[in-house]
């Protein structure tokens, strides 16, 4: 398919040149199409290299979930299996990775990389699904209004864990592995039933008097 | 795996500094009871001080229990047992981390085999059936044969040599030591705790050391299968049997609990005496026992194995020899060699080593100068701990922070003390002959 090629051709001249093209002509001339072939698919660049993210993410989503014991796992697992397929995916495109979102990212670093815009919004429904079964499950404990928030502050952990990942200078990022586990197990930890519901539910008790 | 909240992970450097801070801040608060207590004028002797240091910093850190902490009091004259402390402490920390979850074991297998472990085995249970040191081991089974597959948790290499950097300061600061006379012990632990991180090397070590030990009667070792296994993946056979704790709670016969120790006992003798490498990890949980056959005991975990210089092994073989008990001159020469003694030592200084280390030589050095020793016997053990409480009380020797002796010994006498321990706590009568 020619929306394929360009991306393949896109992809293959940011890892060999170390930035993007310098125009649509360029890239499109050397794949020989016309230009006006390219925004038939794309508006520019920029949506390219978000596309590929939201790739990324969509392929470990589902290679997570072709695993036979995916079905067995609960919600924290499968959090924690999508993190560990996506490193790996990862880490056989990590030069891409990191030129794509460190050319995002200096600009502002409190927000959110332009280009991880799709992959942030697959990101926040399947993170939306497994908080509703694990509401189901009991896992995870109902807070109406607050839990409203949650898939952002899944966000952030995701963005740590692509940060972590970007620096991270162990063999085979081996640090990166501990720290989706620890960082999984804490969020999980704080969602699930836990102290603060039994606090909210006394105070109320106390105010309803 | 559990859902449950998981306390108690520090993984992250600064994780791991507020866990020893915490240390030091019991240590601190330490000093403020022994000056409260000053204040109000009860006795509160400098020496209450440091065994309170030295409680907290010992504390939960072994897995030894009761018995084996008042053994290892006594052999803690020779201080030696800082290092082995140190190593404990390390260990306990690994204990204490939660299991690993069931995506980063399929993980560490797709790293390693480019498979993940359902479709390695036949069958694979995804939650751990016991911790190891330093990973976790689950159940799997391979053409009908029951497998037990040790998973390291990722990254353990790189923290305990962060740990170590972390806590070398702290400890030699609370012990009251200076870091050129501990450093060849220090190394010789960190040597051994790295060693344990690489499965390979136990891979190798387990089937060198079972080859070798064939022709010994009651043993069972594991076979490895190292097309299942990497640095960090380690495939081996699952034993029958149960740990001690368990099996003792079976009521064995008086003979099976003999033979057990007998097979324990020659296993460590064999090695120590033949092959110069020990298995330097006596701890409950690497051996099962079973009733068959009138007791068979299992080995498993070569992790930790300990390669005896020939000259270390001639001392060591020498000062446990019935003659050098009863020769002080000759006790007092091989003192000397081992590091124990120095010649710069005041005469008075002197006396007092050699009297602390005959007094212990004799006591430990006991079932090795009988033909059948009986480690059930309350009044050894009773013998022991009224020792090692003497040594501990003796203010001459506790002025000395300073540890002497080869640095070699550190892993022998853990090795000691373990196989003592186990032995006392089987309760076996073994034909310990004396040492060749």
């Amino acid at each position: 398919m020619e929306k394929d090629r360009i991306k393949q051709a896109y992809l293959d001249f940011v890892l060999n040149e170390g930035h993007p093209p310098q125009s649509v002509f360029k890239l499109t001339q050397q794949l020989g199409v016309a230009e006006s072939e390219f925004y038939q698919h794309y508006p520019n660049f920029e949506a390219i290299d978000r596309e590929i993210w939201a790739d990324f993410g969509r392929q470990a989503r589902e290679t997570a979930a072709a695993e036979p014991v995916w079905d067995g796992y609960g919600s924290r697992e499968k959090l924690l299996a999508f993190y560990y397929t996506l490193l790996e995916i990862l880490k056989n495109n990590r030069s891409y990775a990191l030129m794509s979102l460190r050319r995002s990212l200096h600009r502002i670093p409190a927000l959110s990389p332009r280009v991880l815009d799709d992959f942030r919004q697959d990101f926040e429904y399947f993170v939306s699904d497994l908080l509703r079964d694990g509401r189901v499950t009991g896992e995870i404990a109902n807070r109406p209004l607050v839990q409203d928030g949650y898939p952002r502050f899944f966000w952030q952990q995701a963005l740590f864990v692509l940060g972590y990942f970007a620096k991270d200078d162990t063999v085979n990022f081996e640090r990166t592995d501990a720290a989706v586990e620890k960082a999984v197990t804490l969020s999980f930890d704080l969602v699930g039933r836990n102290t603060i519901d039994s606090a909210v539910d006394f105070v109320r008790f106390l105010v309803r008097k | 795996m559990s859902d449950e909240p998981q306390t108690s992970l520090p993984t992250t450097k600064v994780a791991r500094a507020a866990r020893f801070a915490k240390t030091g801040f019991n240590v601190g608060t330490n000093y403020i009871k022994h000056y409260a207590k000053k204040a109000v004028g009860s006795e509160s002797t400098t020496e209450d001080l440091h065994a309170a240091n030295a409680a907290e910093l010992y504390g939960t850190l072994s897995e030894m229990k009761g018995s084996v902490l008042k053994v290892a009091q006594m052999l803690a004259m020779e201080k030696n047992m800082l290092p082995t402390a140190y190593a404990e402490q390390f260990a306990q920390a690994q204990y204490s981390t939660p299991p690993l979850s069931g995506p980063l074991v399929v993980k560490a297998f797709r790293d390693a085999f480019g498979k993940s472990p359902f479709q390695l085995f036949d069958e694979f249970e995804p939650e751990a059936r016991q911790a190891a040191s330093i990973g976790q081991v689950h159940f799997a089974r391979k053409d009908g044969k029951a497998l037990a597959v040790k998973v390291q948790y990722p990254g353990v290499a790189d923290s305990i040599k962060s740990d170590i950097r972390l806590v070398k300061p702290i400890a030699l600061r609370v012990m009251g030591l200076n870091e050129a006379q501990v450093r060849p012990y220090l190394e010789e632990v960190e040597t051994r705790l790295l060693e344990e991180t690489d499965y390979k090397l136990e891979l190798r070590r387990g089937q060198e050391i079972a080859a070798k030990c064939q022709p010994l009667q009651h043993l069972e070792f594991p076979a490895y299968y190292p097309e299942f296994s990497t640095a960090r993946i380690l495939t081996m056979d699952w034993l029958p049997g149960q740990h001690l704790k368990e099996f003792l709670a079976t009521n064995p016969s008086q003979e099976i609990r003999n033979q057990i120790g007998q097979a324990m006992w020659d296993f460590y003798q064999f090695q120590f005496n033949e092959l110069h490498q020990l298995h330097a990890d006596p701890h409950p949980g690497n051996f099962l026992m079973r009733a068959e056959n009138g007791g068979t005991l299992g080995v498993l975990d070569f992790g930790c194995v300990k390669d005896v210089p020939q000259d270390v092994y001639e001392l060591f073989k020498d000062l446990l020899a019935p003659e050098t008990f009863a020769d002080e001159a000759r006790l007092e020469a091989l003192l000397a060699q081992a590091g124990v003694l120095r010649a710069t030592d005041a005469p008075a200084m002197r006396a007092l080593y050699l009297r602390t280390m005959q007094a212990s030589l004799e006591l430990v050095g006991c079932p090795f100068r009988q033909a059948t020793f009986d480690f059930g016997d309350p009044a050894y053990m009773a013998a022991l701990y009224a020792l090692g409480d003497d040594l501990m009380a003796d203010p001459e020797l506790r002025k000395q922070r300073e540890p002497r002796g080869s640095e070699h010994f550190i892993y022998l006498n853990r090795t000691y003390v373990g196989l003592f321990a186990l032995l006392t706590e089987l309760g076996a009568s073994i034909a310990t002959g004396i040492l060749v």
